[in-house]
């Protein structure tokens, strides 16, 4: 499939105010995203998800590497890259306060060199889809948090530019706002054919709308991946088990050896075993255990990992672990 | 079309925020035209009353000028340090017309808009002295112009400089003052003098306006020294203006937050 964008080899080192000490934001980052994808760049504070994301907007001169966007180089061609990009930066950063809501789209459009008529009807077409129609004429400062971000997010699809980049969209919003642009991204993501790389450390973000993600941690991509398959990874080998009865010590021994991230809870009668496989075979060895002491088992369950504990183990480097060892 | 889709946007913006805080907007043109009260006082008060006219007809013809080349480039200046803080200034760094185009566009419009002001003031203030200047359009406009074009050319510098240094208000305060000298500052005092931004220009307007030059009366080299400048001090500015864009983007400086 065709690439919108592609980065390769991107580092940039922040050198900190006042001292001779320097920042490795991000070191040796390279993907692509095809047109049409939905791309979701997860990652802790500080990873290095704005400074990723400002490189490809041509904010930030890279330290060294490429980022191609539509297969033009944003450091030779800086303007005409910048044609196919627009984006809603980290924060409530991106509009004119003292302008109304459809001033923004007017002025932002203005600078791109298009004329109020050009965007007469998308104006007005956003202005619905993005639940602000009536408060069109409202001042920016005015408006709830969760109506600002719906307008940045509008005045960057009015760009018609090929590419949209979403720093942290839901960060600060409560819960309803929050969902609500939600609701407002994944629109965009079935009525408009654009290409979208959205950052965020909101997991549930990331697994409602985005199809790959690349997670970053410390400037280095961890890993990159459908977010299924990254689900799948882990879901396969997480256990519940019920036992009927509790174990012994000799049995607790052992089960500290071979599974020394299990959790184990016990009342009188019952007690309840908590274990992530790193391979299928694994539960042989568990039943071995088991059997020493004809241990009954009453339940064995699949415990579903949400995303956002898939992620803590990524970044903790289990993945690469889980992977080796499955292999 | 780009352009003037650009020019259009930026026009419309100021005009809306100036409208929108109409108040400022007010006491800034009273403080602007009591200063004037009392320089014409002061004049009447203590000046020698043989050359009273004369340093009246300069009084109004530099402080004009002054208060024109401080508004165009002090407020290039506040406006680059005031969105830096606010954040629209990476937006405006990432349209594809390129910031420096966006900068060119809000030069001539902030131009624009207070030449406007700057004539009610000008009526204003010769009727309040009840001196009567020559107000030749012809002969001034071509002067006009070019001297504009090089006190963009100061505007692009103040606002590169406005990017990358974030303590630069108190350096904008020192500003008014250095433009109040260059707008004051007669050419006769040096002829050097000439190639400072917009010194020969306002001198040129002087000799229109004061003097009551025509056109062909005017000299040649003059313009030349005019032109020269104009090419000479845009060029520098823009120079100046996209070097410091590009440090900001190398050292991350674009936001200042
Ligand atoms: N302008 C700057 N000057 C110096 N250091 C910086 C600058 N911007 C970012 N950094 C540092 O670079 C690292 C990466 O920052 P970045 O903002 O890219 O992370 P992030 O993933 O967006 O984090 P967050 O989730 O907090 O937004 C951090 O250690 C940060 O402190
Ligand atoms: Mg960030």
């Amino acid at each position: 499939m065709e690439s919108i964008i592609e980065v390769q080899n991107l580092r940039k080192t922040y050198r900190k105010r006042r001292s001779k000490e320097y920042v490795h934001a991000v070191s040796d980052i390279s993907f692509k995203v095809n047109r049409g994808e939905i791309l979701g760049l997860l990652g802790p504070n500080g990873a290095g998800k704005t400074t990723t994301i400002k490189m490809i907007c041509g904010l930030l001169i890279p330290d060294s590497g490429m980022i191609r966007i539509n297969g033009i180089d944003n450091k030779e061609k800086r303007l005409k890259a910048l044609r196919h990009i627009s984006a809603v930066l980290e924060g409530n950063r991106n509009l004119y306060w003292r302008l109304t809501v459809r001033e923004n789209l007017e002025y932002f459009a203005g600078n791109r060199g298009m004329s109020r008529k050009d965007v007469i009807d998308q104006v007005e077409d956003l202005l619905l889809k993005f639940n602000l129609k009536g408060k069109e004429n409202e001042l920016v400062n005015r408006l709830s948090r969760g109506m600002q971000q719906k307008l940045a997010i509008a005045v960057a699809m009015l760009a018609e530019s090929d590419v949209i980049l979403l720093d942290e969209p839901t960060l600060g919003l409560d819960v309803e706002t929050g969902y609500e642009v939600r609701e407002i991204l994944k629109a965009i993501v079935r009525d408009y054919n654009r290409t979208i790389i959205i950052s965020s450390h909101d997991m549930d973000v990331i697994q409602d709308i985005c199809e790959r993600t690349v997670i970053i941690n410390q400037g280095k991509i961890v890993t990159d991946d459908r977010v299924e398959n990254l689900l799948k990874l882990f879901e396969i080998r997480a256990y519940t088990i019920t036992l009927g009865d509790i174990l012994n010590s000799q049995q607790q021994q052992l089960l500290l050896q071979k599974f020394p991230q299990h959790d184990y809870q016990q009342d009188t009668y019952q007690s309840i075993l908590n274990i992530e496989l790193a391979k299928s075979e694994g539960i042989y060895d568990l039943f071995d255990v088991l059997k020493l002491n004809n241990t009954p088992v009453e339940a064995i369950d699949r415990r579903t990992i949400n995303f956002e504990q898939i992620f803590m183990k990524i970044v903790k480097g289990e993945k690469q672990d889980a992977l080796a060892q499955s292999s | 079309m780009r352009w003037l889709n650009l020019l259009k946007a930026n026009t419309k913006k100021e005009y809306i925020e100036l409208k929108r805080y109409l108040p400022n907007t007010i006491a800034m043109l009273l403080t602007f035209y009591i200063i004037f009260v009392g320089m014409f006082a002061g004049i009447q008060l203590i000046g020698d009353p043989s050359t009273q006219d004369s340093n009246i007809q300069y009084a109004i013809v530099n402080y004009i000028f002054w208060f024109l080349s401080f508004m165009v480039i002090n407020s290039i200046g506040y406006e680059i340090i005031n969105e830096a803080m606010k954040g629209t200034l990476e937006q405006l760094s990432m349209s594809p017309m390129g910031m420096w185009r966006i900068m060119t566009v809000r030069l001539i419009s902030t131009t624009f808009i207070n030449l406007v002001i700057v004539i009610v003031l000008l009526y204003l203030s010769m009727a309040t002295a009840g001196q009567w200047l020559n107000i030749d359009v012809i002969t001034i406009a071509p002067i006009l112009l070019l001297t504009v074009i090089s006190m963009f050319g100061v505007g692009f510098i103040i606002a590169g400089i406005s990017i990358i240094l974030k303590q630069v208000q108190a350096f904008l305060q020192i500003l008014q003052f250095i433009l109040m000298a260059l707008t004051f500052i007669p050419l006769s005092v040096s002829p050097v003098l000439a190639f400072l931004p917009f010194v020969q220009g306002i001198d040129m307007v002087r000799e229109v306006m004061i003097h009551g030059a025509a056109f062909n009366q005017l000299q040649v080299g003059d313009f030349m020294i005019l032109g020269f400048n104009a090419l000479f001090y845009f060029a520098i500015g823009i120079g100046v203006f996209l070097y410091c864009e590009r440090v900001a983007m190398k050292k991350g400086l674009m936001a200042h937050y």
